[in-house]
């Protein structure tokens, strides 16, 4: 199980006349996430969703509150808990200079996949991704839909329990979004738990279990779409979400 | 841990041996190394050799002896006989360097203070001294006196060693400061590459989600930037040195002269390269870390390659002794110690004060790169 608990993170930026202003990007964020289950991290952009997922995969030290993946903490089982999670954001980028083939090798060694099984799984996962025909190319030349798989091969070569996904669908075409829906909907079925962040309310409406909507750093509505659509009074995830937020002007 | 490191390391140099513009780093200055030691060596010799053959032209406003005429082939003198008005018109339109007029047993050489005079007229002083010589031996012998006895009443013998191989060493240390100079320059492009250009292709966010320490990312990083340093040091050792085999059987002023490096200096000059590449790799990365963007990284690395050059020129220019403390200050010593290993001077104990300060000042570097990669700053500076 992941907690979070009372999650902050402040940022220090600097205005025209280099005057300190600081803000929270994330201010109090509490949640709990347990087995097999797909959390969809709802927000606009700038709510606070990168920063939050960024702490949650150890990418960020948070300025206070705690994460804690099954017992385990960053501050004393970083190595432990890393290996336990796959991370996947828009923002992510893979090298373009290797081919498919050895950035899934290089990935299965640095996450300690036994030498024995790491042919085997390569080629497992070559299979059910159909990456076969390019499993040898660079990945330069590779398509975005092509890459994005490559991308999700590479988090899936230590079978993680916990998966973080951050605006992974975002700026994809429909197809390269689909490979990535379809991939998260089995893993789901695998029994594992996956933290999905995303602006496209639809797509949270149609695979999330559980969904956190956040605005300005602050959780603003939690539960399943039934729940919040029940209590939001409103027919789908967008509409919930205006209505909480007091309309698209308040948001402006 | 060490796993880690290794498979950092893989990566890297995977990536940079991958990449034409690192190679293409690697290899242009070492490849230029021959070409500035076979070049140097032509400019020397033409200074040296050259000039006097060059500014030979002298007139004589007189005629000549059947014995002067003989000097002046011997000395390979370009005479040119005319009157003292024609000679002076075609100094001044510079062809002759000099010319020569006669009062009575009084000759005036006539020029300007240009080079063309300057180095005429030892030519001509030689040629008088010779001359004067052989009316002497005459006279005396014509007199029935022993011409040898008195010319040679006092002889005079040079015993002066040779100076140490100057232009041999000038030379090999020239290219020393190319080798530092080819180093340095080789260690920029992939330290760039692997810290802001990382960041700024978007591939180090990746590699932080993986269950590496950063102390782990850091050292394999470090240890890829000083691979291709020392493949570039190492590269630019041999070709000076077959650049310098080539240019001792190809130029004059190297006769007498051994370039070749003894054994137990070319492992003075290894350990030295070695140590430079390990610093200013450290030192790259530190730099290139914290920008966010390879342009950045570019423009920040820019002064710290004149910082490295800038004292071993010093050091080139200014006979600098090298002692216990001057080996411990970085860039300065390595140049200091090169100069000394060139020369046959050098010591164990400089070695090794150079080996420590250079590893203390890398385990300084390296905590501080550490410190910034286990912050978020590694991501937004």
């Amino acid at each position: 199980m992941l907690k979070v608990k009372d999650l902050k993170k402040k940022f220090i930026t600097y205005d025209k006349n280099k005057k300190k202003k600081e803000f929270y990007a994330d201010n109090g964020i509490t949640f709990e996430v347990g087995k097999g289950q797909i959390i969809g991290i709802l927000g606009p952009n700038g709510a606070g969703k990168t920063t939050l997922l960024r702490m949650i995969a150890g990418i960020l030290e948070p300025t206070s509150g705690s994460i804690d993946y099954d017992g385990l903490t960053f501050e004393k089982n970083e190595i432990e808990i890393k290996k336990k999670i796959a991370y996947l954001s828009g923002n992510t980028k893979i090298y373009n200079t290797i081919t498919s083939y050895e950035l899934l090798k290089m990935c299965c060694e640095l996450y300690d996949v036994p030498k024995k099984i790491k042919e085997s799984r390569i080629k497992e996962i070559t299979k059910i991704l159909n990456m076969e025909e390019f499993l040898h190319n660079k990945i330069e030349n590779l398509s975005t839909g092509q890459t994005q798989r490559v991308n999700i091969a590479r988090c899936l070569v230590h079978d993680p329990e916990y998966y973080i996904l951050d605006e992974a669908t975002s700026g994809l075409d429909i197809l390269s979004s689909q490979i990535i829906l379809d991939f998260i909907k089995k893993e789901k079925e695998r029994g594992k738990t996956i933290l999905y962040s995303t602006h496209y309310m639809e797509e949270a409406e149609n695979i999330c279990d559980y969904c956190i909507m956040i605005n300005k750093g602050k959780i603003i509505e939690e539960g399943s779409p039934k729940d919040i659509r029940k209590n939001t009074k409103t027919t789908n995830l967008r509409d919930a979400f205006f209505s909480l937020i007091g309309g698209t002007q308040n948001e402006k | 841990m060490k796993n880690n490191i290794i498979n950092i390391l893989k990566k890297e140099l995977r990536e940079m041996f991958r990449d034409k513009k690192s190679i293409a780093m690697m290899l242009i200055i070492p490849f230029m190394i021959p070409l500035l030691v076979i070049g140097m060596s032509a400019l020397f010799e033409y200074q040296t050799t050259g000039v006097e053959g060059t500014y030979n032209r002298i007139g004589f406003a007189y005629e000549t002896t059947k014995t002067e005429e003989e000097i002046i082939k011997e000395l390979g003198i370009f005479g040119v006989r005319d009157t003292e008005e024609q000679l002076k018109i075609k100094f001044e339109a510079n062809l002759i360097d000099a010319y020569i007029t006669k009062k009575d047993n009084k000759y005036i050489i006539n020029g300007d203070d240009s080079e063309n005079t300057t180095v005429a007229s030892k030519i001509i002083e030689t040629y008088f001294q010779t001359y004067k010589e052989y009316l002497q031996t005459n006279y005396l012998e014509n007199n029935n006196l022993n011409a040898e006895n008195l010319i040679n009443i006092i002889t005079l013998e040079k015993n002066i060693e040779k100076s140490e191989n100057f232009f041999g060493n000038y030379i090999t240390v020239y290219a020393f400061l190319f080798i530092i100079m080819a180093i340095t320059i080789s260690a920029t492009y992939p330290a760039t590459d692997a810290t802001a250009g990382e960041k700024e292709r978007g591939t180090l966010e990746t590699l932080l989600t993986f269950p590496i320490k950063s102390k782990d990312i850091i050292i394999g990083k470090y240890l890829s930037v000083t691979i291709s340093s020392i493949i570039t040091g190492m590269l630019s050792l041999i070709l000076m040195i077959i650049a310098l085999l080539i240019a001792q059987n190809s130029f004059q002023i190297y006769e007498e002269i051994d370039l070749m490096l003894p054994l137990i200096s070319l492992i003075f000059a290894i350990i030295v390269i070695i140590a430079y590449s390990f610093l200013i790799s450290g030192l790259c990365i530190a730099v290139a870390s914290k920008s966010s963007t390879f342009k950045s990284a570019q423009s920040a690395l820019t002064p710290l390659t004149f910082i490295s050059f800038f004292p071993s020129m010093i050091v080139f220019m200014i006979n600098i002794k090298t002692n216990l403390v001057l080996s411990i200050i970085p860039f300065l010593n390595f140049t200091m110690l090169f100069t000394d290993i060139t020369n046959g001077n050098v010591e164990w104990i400089n070695i090794a004060a150079m080996l420590i300060s250079t590893f203390i000042i890398i385990g300084i570097i390296l905590r501080t790169i550490i410190k910034q990669y286990k912050s978020e700053k590694v991501l937004f500076s």
